[in-house]
């Protein structure tokens, strides 16, 4: 047999985009627990129904773009995607919305700008805001959390999924639409008057916030990305919130801490702001996304028209990130600084 | 303990160093046959001085350097040349080399070889030219001759001695550490000597603890600073290692010298040390045969041009599991084409893995810009926008985006999650825009021809057009004088001249030296405006040009002048020197003598520019013939009006004839 | 351009060169109004009864009008034209008139009126001008109403809404339930909705056009019965 020859290096680390991909699934368990845990099965249902569409979907723009199908679905970046959405949809949402969604991340956000690494946005944010617009009531009926309504069962949440005309939904304003439709009430006042705040946050999400902190903090410790960009976006979201908070009067954005573990905030900075495809890649870049997601999400919660933001900040964030990266490329070894001579 | 910096970036890749490190270093022997490439440096090949049959000892040089950025060879062993032919080489190329393949006698029979007897008091010069006459080129890798690096523009601050050895599975400048630390504290030495630098430091890796304990002994008592900090991949690469040591970095585009520093290896340090203490050539060298696919890896000292196979058989090569023979590490190593390629100067190591130890990379996925690659960049390169551009050839971004620092260290595809050749795409890349360079500087030094070549012909044109008015012109005044009735000025100004001349040198006789240079002036610049004139007329004759008229009135002219400004250096020759001593005496006598003079040196001249004239004609003349035969011959088969080819045969006819009247004329004027 | 068949002219307003996915010109109203088919029709009809208009005025002062001033001279035509139409809608089609909007008025500014102005009427005479006019209006307008439905059905599930506000009372019950119980699916209906069926749209004609050109190649290539080979090599004496 004739020697190979291939050039150096020869050897290679032991990381591939699909474990890449996995740990990031691997991630996302603890806050699926936790949301199961108190909305019910109905998250758990949109991940298997979504990655179900997004398989499908993904080997369909496959086999029109005359790519390999096994090599690519093995990547897991389509399930990556859809369970990302899945989790930001709320429970109990009907079949064709979750399709809907899901072959808008994969076909529209994804496979038509040409396929992974491509994207020039978050696909499952484009597929999250797609819905969002189109569909404003479904998207934001939120199932109440647990103690405050019946958590529906398995069964139910499948037939809340595949036949939406049989089942009777019970939905509940979540926190940061509660926040957002105040405008007499103290802050004080307004946690006394409605059930679903909780300690910090929601009810239900400051625990799911966390879980995806601690999922993040894997991601983060098995070098699947950098600090930054997740950093930068909460200092930016604590630094917004905290310079309005004005000690809750009824014209506040609400606390530094309600920010926080309120909505997508955790969820997005560890899940979404990360997403390297759409993302900056310099260090310094990275700073300045996460910082410009983290400000513009506040300036959405609370002047937009929208309760909850991160979609739509990591939309227009996801525009600037070549921009970004043009002007915070790090000094080569051995150039002079800018401005040095 | 000195302050360590760090480097951007880096890896972390399995060392896969205990393996080779079970044994001390094991002789390699002297196989039957030794191939010895004549390019084992950077830089031009040496030149083979040998014949084939011719028997040499060994330490004999075999093949000369040719320039300054090269080294010769030596044979390791004796033996007889058997061939000078090609060989297949370890090289990235892969391709064939021309080699010197050597009959080795096992008698190792050696040209008696002498030492420096006291290197401290040499001239380092002359220890340089003794590195260099031993072939020393740099033994870590890039194999660059070692006789330039020591020999730097700058002053010397820092010597630094590389013993890092970053790249998995090598140990041979570790086994070098352990081993013979004392050669390398006493090669580091005579390199110091020779830089004379205010510090030198050894660095090395702090995964190499007996390496270290062994070169800290040795470097007691000694001005060298061991110097160990953490092993990250590639700190041994010399960029980086000055920056670890010195937290300074060197200029894009520059050398280790602009900033003061002479980086060397250790096994260099040896070499060096072999070459001055004991003369001894680089014949040998210590290498690292290792990876699964042997099973008694370790460190050889191995003669230059030693067969791999041989070497590999030392090991306990089994060539069933090896697919894929590595010269160097994993990292930074190219496959080598087969194991009868020999071992070289840079051959730090012989890797054999197996499949499962470093599998054959699977199909590149997409890039997901996760920008891991831009964080283990040792040079802080974006490699993904290297990528990117490299994929749309977009030259001018790559070189924006400094692709040309990239030290191809290979740490961005190590960690590539999608696994995509990087470095492969660079070095594409690199050919690519070298390649482009010098396309371009073709085709602007094509250009820059094309637009001088133009330049000149408008030139001769707008010099053409000049000329043509001037002589119209002169033509005009001509035929007004005639009109008029004026004769020719030239006699009565001449006569003016004269006079005022003799007024001069009557009333001046003071000045009289100043005037004779004058007027001499006037003869020297006459005769060279005649020459000018006439080399033109010829030209223009030759060229059969319609200034032929023109320029022969002028040179008549010219003549004329010449004749005048003769007759008159004279006259005043001739007054002077009989002024003294006939001073009222009217000048008759003078002038007579002065014009008998210039007669004769006109004679002279005459005598002596005829003959030459003649043969200036002829050879005119026959280039004439030539064209126009030329011209006639193209106007026949071009299948011209036979109007034009009877004119063009008739001025052929003409010339013939005009040639042998001058041959005839040259004739006449040789035999007078 | 005196052989100008009609011919021609139809297939290029149609298809080769139609203004709306070919030369993408008036894009702006394209992607504005056409939410619906009532729109898309209303919006066309204007559009065409403009550029009908103008070439036909156009082509007639085509000689008297110098090449210095010609732009402005045909957009005081357009604009014009676009008044009269307007007025007309204001007359006949109030709600439809209130519902286009500014994009009524904006005609004057589309592109494809001006183009076909410029481009054909000032160089040819009448009968091909105004030929010209209608054909890329029909051409223009086939597109606006095809993107209309496609936008209605998808965002709406039904087609043919409010085609009262254009052929007056007994078109109210014209409007055509495709899917019962549909949900809205707002991103259709807007902005972001015409650019992406625009897409897909200029998406299928180009692929029309490559299946034409696959089978005219493959027709092509059949090799010709009983030809003879060519000797090519060699001196032929």
């Amino acid at each position: 047999m004739p020697l190979l020859r291939i050039t150096s290096p020869h050897a290679h680390g032991p990381m591939s985009t699909s474990r890449v991909m996995q740990h990031v699934l691997l991630a996302t368990v603890p806050g699926i627990i936790v949301l199961t845990h108190f909305f019910g099965f109905g998250t758990l249902v949109n991940i298997l129904w979504g990655g179900i569409v997004a398989l499908a979907c993904e080997a369909l723009a496959l086999a029109l773009r005359g790519r390999p199908l096994a090599f690519y679905l093995k990547d897991y970046s389509a399930l990556v995607t859809s369970t990302l959405l899945c989790i930001a949809l709320p429970p109990y949402a009907p079949w064709w919305l979750i399709a809907i969604g899901v072959a808008s991340s994969v076909l529209l956000a994804k496979h038509l700008y040409g396929g992974l690494g491509y994207n020039p946005f978050n696909p499952a944010m484009v597929g999250y805001v797609v819905l969002l617009i189109s569909f404003p009531v479904q998207m934001t009926a939120w199932a109440p959390p647990r103690g405050l309504g019946e958590v529906p069962g398995l069964f139910e949440a499948l037939l809340a999924c595949f036949s939406p005309a049989s089942f009777d939904a019970v939905t509940m304003a979540t926190p940061l639409d509660v926040l957002k439709q105040n405008n007499s009430l103290l802050l004080e006042d307004l946690w006394q008057e409605n059930p679903q705040f909780g300690r910090w946050g929601g009810i239900g999400w400051e625990w799911a916030s966390l879980a995806f902190l601690a999922g993040g903090l894997w991601l983060l410790y098995q070098r699947i990305f950098t600090w930054h960009a997740p950093v930068a976006m909460l200092v930016a979201i604590t630094a917004m919130a905290g310079m309005f908070y004005d000690n809750g009067s009824s014209a506040s954005g609400g606390s530094p801490l309600f920010h926080l573990l309120s909505g997508a905030t955790i969820f997005g900075a560890f899940f979404i702001v990360t997403d390297p495809v759409s993302s900056a890649v310099s260090t310094r870049g990275k700073l300045i996304y996460g910082a410009m997601i983290g400000a513009l999400v506040y300036i959405i919660r609370v002047r937009g028209n929208y309760p909850d933001a991160v979609a739509f900040a990591v939309l227009i964030a996801n525009f600037t990130a070549p921009f970004i990266d043009y002007y915070t490329q790090p000094r080569t070894y051995g150039h002079a600084r800018k401005g040095d001579s | 303990m000195r302050k360590i910096f760090g480097f951007h970036g880096g890896i972390h890749p399995p060392e896969n160093k205990h393996q080779s490190l079970e044994h001390p270093i094991r002789d390699a022997g002297i196989p039957a046959e030794l191939i010895i490439p004549v390019s084992q440096h950077v830089g031009a090949p040496a030149a083979p001085c040998v014949e084939i049959g011719q028997a040499v000892l060994g330490g004999d040089v075999i093949a000369e350097a040719i320039g300054v950025v090269s080294v010769p060879l030596h044979a390791p062993t004796s033996g007889s040349i058997a061939a000078i032919e090609r060989r297949p080489v370890a090289h990235p190329s892969g391709s064939e080399a021309l080699c010197i393949v050597i009959d080795t006698d096992g008698e190792d029979r050696w040209r008696s070889l002498e030492g420096v007897e006291d290197y401290r008091t040499a001239d380092p010069a002359q220890l340089l030219e003794r590195i260099r006459e031993c072939g020393i080129a740099g033994m870590g890798g890039a194999g660059f001759p070692s006789a330039i690096k020591l020999a730097p523009r700058n002053p010397i601050e820092t010597l630094i001695i590389n013993g890092t050895e970053c790249e998995p599975y090598i140990t041979a400048d570790d086994i070098l550490l352990q081993e013979r630390a004392q050669r390398i504290v006493e090669g580091a030495q005579i390199i110091a000597h020779i830089v004379q630098p205010q510090e030198i430091l050894i660095g090395v890796e702090d995964n190499k603890p007996e390496g270290i304990e062994a070169i800290t002994a040795a470097a007691a008592g000694t001005d060298l600073q061991v110097v160990t900090f953490p092993t990250k991949y590639p700190s041994g690469g010399e960029k980086q290692l000055i920056e670890i040591l010195t937290g300074k970095q060197v200029p894009s585009g520059g050398l280790p010298a602009d900033l003061g520093i002479v980086c060397q290896n250790v096994g260099t340090a040896v070499a060096v040390r072999d070459a001055i203490l004991d003369g001894r050539p680089l014949i040998s060298r210590v290498t690292t045969v290792t990876g699964d696919a042997v099973s008694k890896p370790g460190n050889f000292d191995v003669l230059l041009g030693t067969p791999m196979a041989h070497l590999l058989h030392l090991a306990g090569y089994d060539e069933r599991k090896n697919r894929r023979l590595i010269m160097g590490g994993p990292m930074m190593g190219f496959s080598v084409p087969t194991p009868l390629a020999p071992v070289v100067k840079t051959t730090n190591c012989l890797l054999a893995p197996t499949e499962s130890e470093l599998p054959t990379p699977p199909p590149a996925q997409a890039c997901i810009r996760c920008g891991m690659c831009a964080e283990a960049c040792p040079a802080s390169l974006l490699p993904q926008q290297l990528f990117w551009f490299a994929q749309g050839k977009e030259s001018e971004k790559l070189e924006a985006h400094n692709l040309f620092d990239c030290i191809e260290c290979g740490a961005c595809s190590w960690v590539c999650p999608s696994h995509i050749p990087l470095v492969q795409y660079y070095r594409a890349s690199k050919a690519d825009i070298q390649q482009q360079r010098k396309d371009q500087a073709k085709s602007d030094y094509s250009r820059e021809r094309f637009e001088a070549r133009q330049a000149r012909l408008e030139r001769e044109e707008a010099e053409k057009d000049a000329k043509r008015a001037a002589r119209k012109k002169a033509a005009e005044e001509r035929a007004k004088a005639a009109a008029t009735g004026e004769g020719e000025e030239d006699p009565i100004q001449a006569a003016i001249a004269r006079a005022q001349a003799k007024k001069a040198a009557q009333t001046n006789e003071g000045s009289g030296e100043s005037e004779l240079e004058k007027l001499e002036r006037a003869v020297v610049t006459t005769q060279k405006r005649l020459d000018t004139a006439q080399q033109k007329l010829s030209a223009a004759e030759a060229e059969g040009s319609d200034l032929v008229d023109a320029l022969r009135t002028g040179v008549e002219k010219t003549q004329s002048k010449l004749d005048k400004a003769k007759a008159a250096l004279a006259e005043h020759q001739a007054n002077h020197s009989e002024a003294p001593a006939a001073a009222e005496e009217p000048p008759v006598d003078a002038a007579q003598a002065a014009i008998q003079k210039a007669m004769q040196a006109r004679e002279a001249d005459a005598q002596k520019s005829p003959q030459e004239k003649a043969r200036d004609q002829l050879g005119k003349l026959e280039q004439r013939l030539a064209k126009a035969q030329q011209r006639l011959a193209d106007g026949r088969a071009a299948g011209e009006e036979d109007k034009i080819i009877d004119a063009l045969s008739a001025s052929v006819d003409k010339l013939r004839e005009k040639i042998s009247e001058t041959r005839a004329q040259l004739a006449e004027t040789e035999s007078a | 351009m005196a052989d100008t068949s009609y011919k021609d002219l139809s297939l290029n307003g149609l298809w080769k060169n139609n203004p709306a996915i070919v030369q993408l010109l008036g894009l702006c109203p394209l992607l504005a109004v056409t939410g619906t088919v009532v729109n898309a029709l209303g919006l066309a009809a204007a559009t065409t009864m403009v550029l009908i208009c103008s070439n036909t005025a156009v082509s007639l002062i085509r000689n008297i009008v110098s090449d210095a001033v010609r732009l402005p001279a045909f957009v005081m035509i357009i604009a014009a034209a676009v008044t009269c139409i307007e007025l007309l809608m204001q007359a006949y089609t109030y709600e439809l008139y209130q519902i286009l909007g500014i994009f009524l008025p904006l005609i004057t500014t589309n592109c494809v009126i001006l183009g076909r102005a410029d481009a054909f009427a000032s160089k040819n005479s009448l009968a091909p001008a105004l030929y010209d006019g209608f054909i890329m209006g029909v051409g223009f307008g086939v597109v606006l109403v095809l993107l209309g439905a496609l936008r209605e059905l998808v965002g709406t599930g039904a087609l043919f809404a409010n085609m009262d506000l254009l052929f007056g009372p007994s078109a109210a019950n014209w409007r055509i339930v495709l899917v019962d119980d549909y949900q809205a699916f707002l991103l259709a209906v807007l902005p972001p909705g015409a650019f992406i069926f625009t897409g897909l749209i200029i998406a299928a004609k180009n692929l029309i056009d490559m299946q034409i050109k696959k089978r005219e190649d493959a027709r092509k290539a059949k090799p010709v019965k009983g030809a003879k080979r060519v000797r090519v090599t060699g001196t032929i004496s």
